[in-house]
């Protein structure tokens, strides 16, 4: 994108010029030093020193090119080349400032409106608006084509779920012959709210950094319950919004507002009150308060007083502006980006600001808000949005007639997200066949291109395939459930396919592939492990894991006593596991009192163990992640014991916590907990002989070719594991088409 | 049809700025030995006046804990345990008046975040690590060797794991170039050879399954010639390429000598320290560019010691000490550390009293007591912003130089030279060739490799 920019641009953008300045110039030639009564820090700054559109007779070409002493900079190494070249092709395109830089090339003719316009649907055989509009933009060309049948129903299974369709899903939909089936699918897809949450809190999460299963230091706030809440019952997004800027209930997103914050003292550009400014700009209006949050923007219309202004609605104290950290001797006043719609007095109480920033995001002449979403969401379903990049909202679309009846139809229709989807996902264009065209060539719609699938959506797939899922593991004794990849913190392989860590707003993925992602997949643990236990459970190999007879639940300090009957049972495993201690090496921890109701004392290794505040007790000694085996006396009905960790190891730097259990069968170290409840898919058992064609149907959506099934030949755990391993590697699997 | 390092470069997220003025660089690889904690200066490379532990003694009289030794340098002394390290000092220079940031309120993965990109979060966009930009910039040295190596960090440890991750990445340069992890340097063959339950023989068959597969699928047009999934393939037979590259036998510490081990870990076979010292001298052997090696951060572990840190700074030294001075003469030996730059940094330092910097009062975290009457309170357990050391060896930099001075009674401040993380960098990037202003262009904005492109390299520290 930027590179297109440039190419579009002949003229270098002052951003491009400031960087050259700034990095050489601007040690002496700043605001604050002004030697030689020049500062280059600002445009009007440097205006005095050139001809616009005239370099040979500029002063500024003239001291850097050495043909006028002396040379610049001064005492220093001289400009390069090639940087002489970019500042004389900027004076010489007539020296733009950063607001009219943003309007070179193609798009100098535009200027986005703050009201939605209601574009009037062009007559058309189409019956669907978006048809319509897309028709007027495509002109009088050779119709698209559409997507396979098959592939639609992937791609829409995807959009809505993150889950590939079942088998029998593809089977129902191949055989429906109805020509309304599309529409259908989409509305009994939207009917199931915990499958379409799952999917987009991804999306969500990443916008509001928010990470479930992530502990920060400092003030964070999670606000998982709540968007999972608001997606579920589908929360109009006006009313979503204004929760999120204005957190009234106990259980409000107040986190969103919180942000991230560390521990220490904060630089005044990165205050709680002006990452809520920049974060509300960015997420919900497609604005770039970063620059000047700083200083006045060299790259778009906003100053400092910008950034503050909006800040202030979200400060329960007045605000001292700081310029590049120092303060400049004036207080903020409140002010929203479009004044013109409203604003607030800066000295009001915070729950008066709060609601009236909540107000101005949302109200009806601010087509910002909505426009900023539609275009989120076309770029989820499309690949590219109809404004690129997605946070600079001033660029001008490609139809901005599309994208604003979009969000016209998304208001009058009170905000409904889920009719946002519905409305374009019904249309011919959603259905057009992907568009796979070169990056870097000019872009134009002509279908959507291809997309990666996110790091939960392949999680979760190889999972609905395989049957095996990440559990979500309560820190206290009880059952695990399964999860959906986004409920957990994310792995490594996770992180490798482009989960990101949500420190800042994302509203953009890595979805490239490179060495190191491909690293992860074709020798990383998770995959690896996921796909030889899936390979057996699919084959019928995999023996049920048993369920622990006592699970301690996670210990520090704490002890726990364990009671379980025995009646009946030969041996017992007793387990000690590391949970995440600082030093496990360190830890001392056992099994004290550890006694049959019947027979002697347990044979092995005692030791004194000394829970906290208390005297030492004849306990069995355990080492982390180690297994005894202890033989059942005749007659025994009853062993318990007290476990937990000796208090010499109640240090801060070894920090322990464990977890002790006990099975009556040989325990499967992949599987300590008992599970309860269902998994997100219903793992579906098949004979033999149909494995490969559900496999493939399943993950690809089609039946093996006969080639195929040569190649799996005779399908054995290995060659199993290694054939879905090759599926889930291949672009076939990996891109929504 | 574009090649995948063509695609990258239209893909990435970011973009070259103008380049910036050419450096010649003085080093090929870097290799950055990690003091996570807080490494306390005056136990270590800035040693004070030695106050042996007494019963009822004034904590305020307590500079350093240890004797000073001799070096093989003159002029300079460092502290007992580290004899190994003084007997090559005449190899390096030794900064003695780094500053750490001025964060406030401790809190140490948010100062080795400082320390690892320059910048202090929380920024507004995802800053790189040291060893991203690196790699952005220079690239491999050799294409089956990943740029950018981490060695010995666990990213769960606690409350802090997140604050971790967010700096061992490439932030906005794009995950291309981010750090590939060996956690143990133990397991580091596992890194590079297939997953354990699959034979080399499976692997290879596995992969040409894979080929075959994509040949005989009834691919969608786009599948064949798309670029992303061109660039996926190229991904994935790339990574093969390096699992089954001579280079990845770079990872496999098995062909050292028990000997050779023995050296770098002082016979300890725990010392996982020692291990990724070995690790990254196998690894500059095979042309890595940029390889880290932690003595690994784990609230109150190794370098942080918040109590009887006389007695746990003993132990540590002892960790880095063989190993330390072992990678030097070892690179010097191969003709390596002429090009190879080694530096050693901690994210502050430590004192007895003052926490943060002196003037400045932040939240003390540990209590000491008026008078010291157990051993456990004798040690550097606060946290110090105002001084610490920084070891540089090889690469260009001078042999058997002291570079400013700190002073000797507490607060032990610095008198001259002070050096602070803008001009560390620059001065480490000046060894790669790396301009200070260097940069690429995120969100329209320019973002340097040191802070606003203002970086200053200590030029005095070059031979």
């Amino acid at each position: 994108m930027i590179l297109a920019l440039l190419l579009a641009a002949a003229v270098p953008d002052f951003a491009q010029i400031h960087a050259i300045f700034t990095a050489r110039c601007t040690g002496c030639h700043s605001e604050s030093a002004r030697q030689g009564g020049l500062s280059l820090e600002t445009h009007a700054g440097a205006l005095k020193t050139v001809t616009p559109g005239n370099s040979a007779s500029s002063t500024l070409m003239a001291r850097i090119g050495g043909g006028k002493p002396p040379v610049m900079p001064l005492g220093g190494q001289p400009l390069s080349p090639a940087e002489i070249a970019a500042i004389g092709a900027w004076i010489d395109g007539g020296a733009p400032g950063p607001a009219a830089s943003r309007s070179t090339g193609e798009a100098r003719s535009w200027q986005p409106t703050l009201a939605l316009r209601a574009p009037a649907l062009p007559p058309g055989a189409e019956a669907h608006p978006l048809d319509r509009l897309l028709r007027v933009y495509l002109g009088p060309q050779g119709e698209l084509a559409e997507t396979t049948d098959a592939l639609l129903l992937r791609r829409t299974y995807f959009d809505l779920w993150g889950l590939p369709p079942t088998p029998e899903q593809a089977a129902a939909w191949a055989a429906d012959p109805s020509p309304e089936k599309h529409a259908a699918l989409i509305a009994r897809l939207l009917e199931s709210k915990q499958r379409y949450a799952a999917h987009w809190i991804s999306f969500w999460n990443d916008l509001l950094r928010n990470d479930p299963g992530v502990v920060y230091h400092g003030d964070r706030k999670s606000i998982t319950s709540w968007l999972q809440n608001a997606l579920e019952s589908n929360m109009p997004y006006d009313r979503f919004v204004q929760a999120l800027l204005n957190p009234r209930e106990k259980n409000d997103p107040e986190g969103f507002l919180i942000g991230v914050n560390w521990r220490g003292d904060i630089n005044a550009s990165q205050k709680p009150v002006m990452q809520a400014a920049q974060n509300t700009a960015q997420v919900f209006l497609g604005i770039n308060l970063k620059c000047n949050s700083c200083h006045d923007s060299f790259i778009n219309q906003w100053k400092l007083k910008d950034a503050y202004g909006l800040a202030s609605f979200f400060s329960d104290e007045p605000l001292a502006i700081y310029r590049c950290d120092a303060p400049v001797g004036q207080m903020a006043q409140a002010k929203f980006l479009y004044p013109e719609l409203g604003g607030v007095a800066s000295d009001a109480p915070l729950e008066v600001k709060r609601a009236q920033a909540a107000k101005l995001f949302t109200m009806p002449e601010n087509g910002r808000t909505p426009r900023t979403l539609v275009n989120r969401i076309w770029r989820e379903l499309f690949g590219r949005g109809l404004v690129e990049p997605v946070d600079d909202m001033d660029a001008e679309p490609w139809s901005a007639d599309i994208l604003d009846w979009l969000a016209a139809d998304f208001v009058a229709h009170g905000w409904d997200i889920q009719h946002l989807l519905t409305r374009i996902m019904t249309s011919r264009a959603y259905r057009l066949a992907s568009d796979g065209a070169a990056p870097g060539a000019p872009y134009r719609f002509r279908g959507p291109v291809p997309r990666r699938l996110s790091a939960e959506q392949f999680a979760d797939t190889v999972s609905a395939i395989t049957g095996q899922w990440r559990l979500q593991i309560p820190r206290g004794a009880g059952k695990a459930s399964y999860a959906r990849d986004w409920e957990i913190k994310s792995t490594a392989l996770g992180r490798a396919l482009g989960r990101p860590i949500r420190d800042q707003v994302f509203t953009e993925r890595q979805t490239q592939p490179t060495t190191l992602q491909a690293l992860e997949l074709v020798n990383g643990s998770t995959l690896a492990s996921t796909l030889e236990r899936g390979s057996r459970r699919l084959l019928g190999e995999l023996d049920p894991a048993p369920a622990p007879l006592a699970d301690s639940g996670a210990i520090n300090s704490q002890t726990v006593t364990i009671d379980v009957p025995v009646r009946g049972r030969k041996k017992l495993w007793l387990l000690l596991e590391d949970v995440d201690s600082y030093d496990p090496g360190r830890v001392k921890a056992g099994w004290a009192e550890a006694a049959f109701d019947q027979g002697g004392p347990l044979p092995g290794p005692h030791t004194a163990i000394a829970f906290k505040e208390q005297a030492g007790r004849p306990a069995l000694e355990a080492k982390l992640g180690t297994t005894m085996i202890v033989d059942v006396p005749r007659g025994a009905t009853r062993f318990t014991a007290t476990v937990g960790v000796d208090a010499s190891s109640l240090s801060s730097d070894i920090n322990p916590r464990v977890r002790f259990f006990v099975f009556g069968a040989q325990p499967d170290p992949a599987q300590l907990y008992a599970v309860e409840g269902d998994p997100p898919v219903a793992f579906t058992p098949v004979k033999k002989k149909q494995l490969l064609d559900r496999v493939y149907r399943h993950a690809l959506g089609r039946p093996p070719t006969a080639l195929e099934r040569k190649l799996a030949g005779k399908l054995d755990a290995e060659v199993l594991e290694d054939t879905l391993w090759a599926i889930f590697l291949s672009p076939e699997f990996q891109f929504i088409r | 049809m574009l090649t995948r390092r063509e695609f990258l470069a239209t893909a990435a997220a970011s973009s070259a700025l103008a380049a910036a003025g050419k450096i010649q660089p003085t080093a090929d690889t870097l290799i950055l030995l990690w003091m996570a904690g807080g490494m306390a200066q005056t136990e270590t490379f800035d040693p004070k006046r030695y106050t042996p532990f007494e019963s009822g003694m004034d904590p305020n009289r307590v500079l350093s804990t240890f004797p000073s030794i001799d070096t093989a340098v003159d002029n300079i002394k460092i502290s007992q345990g580290l004899e190994r390290i003084a007997r090559v000092m005449d190899r390096g220079s030794l900064i003695r008046t780094y500053q750490a940031g001025d964060l406030g309120h401790i809190l140490h993965s948010r100062h080795q975040y400082h320390w690892h990109t320059g910048y202090a979060p929380p920024q507004s966009v995802a800053a790189p690590h040291i060893g991203a930009w690196i790699a952005r910039t220079l690239g491999p040295r050799e294409p089956d060797m990943p740029a950018f190596i981490d060695i010995g960090q666990s990213l769960e440890i606690g409350a802090e794991s997140d604050a971790l991750k967010a700096f061992h990445t490439a932030g906005f340069l794009g995950t291309e170039y981010g750090p590939f992890f060996i956690t143990d340097p133990r397991d580091a063959a596992v890194a590079v050879r297939p997953p354990g339950h699959i034979t080399p023989e499976r692997f290879e068959k596995r992969y040409e399954r894979y080929k075959k597969l994509l040949e005989a699928g009834p691919a969608h047009p786009a599948e064949r010639t798309g670029a992303q999934q061109e660039s996926l393939r190229r991904a994935v037979e790339n990574a093969h390429r390096l699992l089954l590259s001579p280079a990845a036998q770079a990872f496999d510490l098995s062909r050292e000598s028990k000997e050779t081990i023995d050296t770098y870990t002082a016979g300890d076979p725990g010392n996982r320290f020692g291990l990724g010292c070995l690790l990254a001298r196998r690894l500059t052997e095979a042309g890595a560019r940029f390889v880290e090696v932690t003595t690994e951060y784990i609230p109150f572990r190794y370098w942080d010691t918040h109590e009887n840190g006389h007695q746990r700074t003993i132990q540590v030294k002892n960790t880095i000490d063989a190993p330390i001075s072992r990678l030097v003469l070892d690179l010097e030996e191969r003709g390596l550390l002429d090009r190879t730059l080694i530096v050693v940094a901690s994210e502050f330092g430590r004192d007895m009293m003052q926490e943060g910097k002196p003037g400045k009062p932040v939240k003390d975290q540990v209590k000491i007591p008026d008078r010291l009457t157990d051993v456990k309170h004798y040690g550097m357990h606060r946290h110090f912003t105002e001084a610490g050391s920084v070891l540089l060896f090889g690469g260009g930099v001078k042999k058997g130089f002291l570079y400013g001075t700190t002073s000797g009674e507490r607060p032990c401040k610095v008198v001259d030279k002070p050096v602070r993380i803008e001009d560390l960098h620059a001065t480490i990037y000046h060894a790669m060739g790396i301009a200070p202003n260097h940069g690429y262009e995120v969100e329209k904005r320019p973002f340097y490799v040191t802070r606003d492109g203002k970086g200053k390299p200590i030029l005095e520290l070059f031979s």
